[in-house]
């Protein structure tokens, strides 16, 4: 889910997680609809919080320990899942430190592994790469991804999106408290009227030339010396425009491809920018 | 349930801080108040105001400790532990429970300690009388609890727990005759008294070490009720308080 802040990712987040209760519609969680049984709910599913839920005074493993029995995991079991998940997440050297001698990323990431010890069909992460180091940020990827390949589905709510577009098989984007687009990347680049960009620049464009380009192409912008070629594949079309360059004996000194991101996706439906990137 | 009880013993027995505010500042005030107050012309003045002491300051410092144990839920609501818990399968009302049950525990604790002090430094004669003992720190402790609790349920942070508790236990405790006996006090004072655990828990302790009442005495198993009454009705206000201000977490 990929919305400003206030959009209303956290309070989907907590509704499908049994903390708010729903003023209308239907949420099902791993087949069990949550009104009528919130507790089947509840076990199938893990929530990493945008806050660091975390005792600082218990250590990382005494935490888990703790978080681990709260979905009635234990004895050896629970230890056993404990090692892997220090594992999984690059803690297993401090695991025994106190969690107010962690830094602001390994806390996250103890706070990630608080929420998989059960092993939860879906796990809703919210925000949980916030305020955290590039290191940190880079392992949150991988172990999402590798529980993604594991077969978890995940629901993941961020304001960035780069985040989004690289761990993200559908991307939902809410605003003002509705989704207002969903689907893959790709269907969401087809949305609209959005078109992607060859931006090429010309080491010999003179007005004459421009004018015999322009008739074979509809959709351009000639800026200096540049050309920008539209089109809702531009990839596909760019051998051809090359062709024609030649043909009219254009020097192309440069050629640059702007697909179509997120961020335009993103402006182009609600008309504003993600705020507080 | 008894894993969260385990939980916050952990925290609780980890922290010295909390430590020294439950067990050592009681066991300081205790003592420079009986060095002040426990020297009376006869055995039985100094006794009396060794009762006197050691019942009120126990007192008075518990209804500290718990509201202490209040914050604490008050800390997980703002950290976003309890909204994690609330995720998970237990259900809401043992997050509550298990904090009754913790400040309960300490309590006991707490007033088991004050006691085994006061015997051991200032000669008060516990052992015959160790069951009214016994059942009156129950009591105490059951009654006191209730309040921590009921604190943190009506309090939005902990901020608030810790100035309002500061503000209760204080008057709780002048009127109630932890700081001051309370037959010194005017008769208003006395009449308003039986409204706090200070009066009822004290004057069980009264009865056993200076009325010397015995267990089955219908005054002193009045008090006894009293105080479990007390409790009651504090946990169940707190359990109806915290369904409609501690879960609201989201």
């Amino acid at each position: 889910m990929l919305g400003p802040n206030g959009a209303g990712k956290t309070t989907t987040i907590s509704i499908m997680s049994t903390l708010v209760k729903p003023n209308e519609g239907e949420v099902n969680i791993a087949g069990h609809d949550l009104k009528k049984h919130p507790l089947d709910c509840k076990k199938n599913i893990g929530v990493v919080t945008q806050e660091i839920a975390l005792y600082n005074e218990l250590s990382a493993f005494d935490n888990l320990l703790f978080w681990g029995s709260m979905y009635h995991v234990s004895g050896k079991e629970l230890k056993n899942r404990i090692e892997e998940t220090f594992d999984l997440l690059g803690l297993k050297d401090r695991k025994n430190d106190k969690v107010k001698t962690y830094s602001g990323g390994m806390k996250r990431r103890v706070n990630i592994a608080s929420a998989l010890l059960h092993r939860p069909k879906i796990l809703f992460m919210d925000e949980p790469t916030v305020g955290i180091d590039p290191q940190s940020r880079n392992l949150i990827f991988e172990v999402v991804e590798k529980l993604h390949n594991e077969g978890m589905t995940i629901v993941y709510t961020t304001h960035y999106m780069e985040e989004a577009e690289r761990l993200c098989d559908r991307i939902g984007i809410i605003d003002n408290g509705e989704i207002i687009a969903e689907g893959t990347l790709n269907e969401l680049r087809t949305l609209g009227s959005m078109k992607e960009t060859a931006v090429l620049t010309y080491t010999n464009l003179t007005d004459e030339r421009y004018k015999t380009i322009a008739k074979e192409w509809n959709d351009h912008q000639r800026i200096e010396n540049k050309i920008n070629f539209y089109s809702r594949n531009i990839q596909g079309e760019l051998s051809k425009i090359i062709l024609k360059c030649n043909e009219f004996g254009l020097d192309i000194q440069h050629i640059d491809i702007q697909k179509i991101s997120l961020e335009t996706i993103f402006l182009s439906l609600t008309g504003k920018q993600l705020r507080d990137r | 349930m008894i894993k969260l009880v385990k939980k916050d013993l952990k925290l609780f027995f980890g922290n010295k801080q909390d430590m020294m505010l439950t067990f050592a500042l009681p066991i300081i005030f205790i003592t420079l108040f009986s060095l002040v107050f426990g020297k009376g012309n006869t055995e039985e003045d100094n006794m009396h105001g060794i009762v006197q002491v050691v019942a009120g300051t126990s007192v008075m410092m518990l209804l500290f400790s718990v509201a202490g144990i209040g914050e604490s839920l008050l800390n997980e609501k703002q950290e976003g532990m309890l909204k994690k818990l609330l995720c998970s399968p237990i259900p809401p009302g043992h997050i509550l429970y298990g904090k009754m049950v913790f400040a309960n525990i300490i309590a006991i604790i707490q007033l088991i300690i004050m006691f085994i002090f006061a015997w051991l430094v200032f000669g008060l004669d516990i052992l015959p009388h160790l069951p009214s003992l016994i059942l009156m720190i129950m009591a105490t402790a059951y009654a006191c609890s209730g309040f921590g609790i009921v604190l943190a349920s009506f309090a939005r942070t902990r901020q608030q727990v810790h100035g309002f508790a500061t503000m209760i236990v204080l008057v709780m405790s002048v009127t109630g005759g932890s700081m001051i006996p309370i037959f010194f006090m005017p008769e208003i004072i006395q009449k308003i008294a039986v409204v706090t655990v200070n009066y009822w828990s004290i004057q069980g302790f009264y009865d056993i070490f200076l009325r010397y009442l015995p267990l089955s005495d219908i005054t002193f198993l009045s008090r006894v009720f009293t105080l479990i009454m007390i409790g009651t009705s504090l946990n169940l206000i707190a359990f109806q308080m915290f369904k409609r201000n501690i879960l609201k977490v989201a």
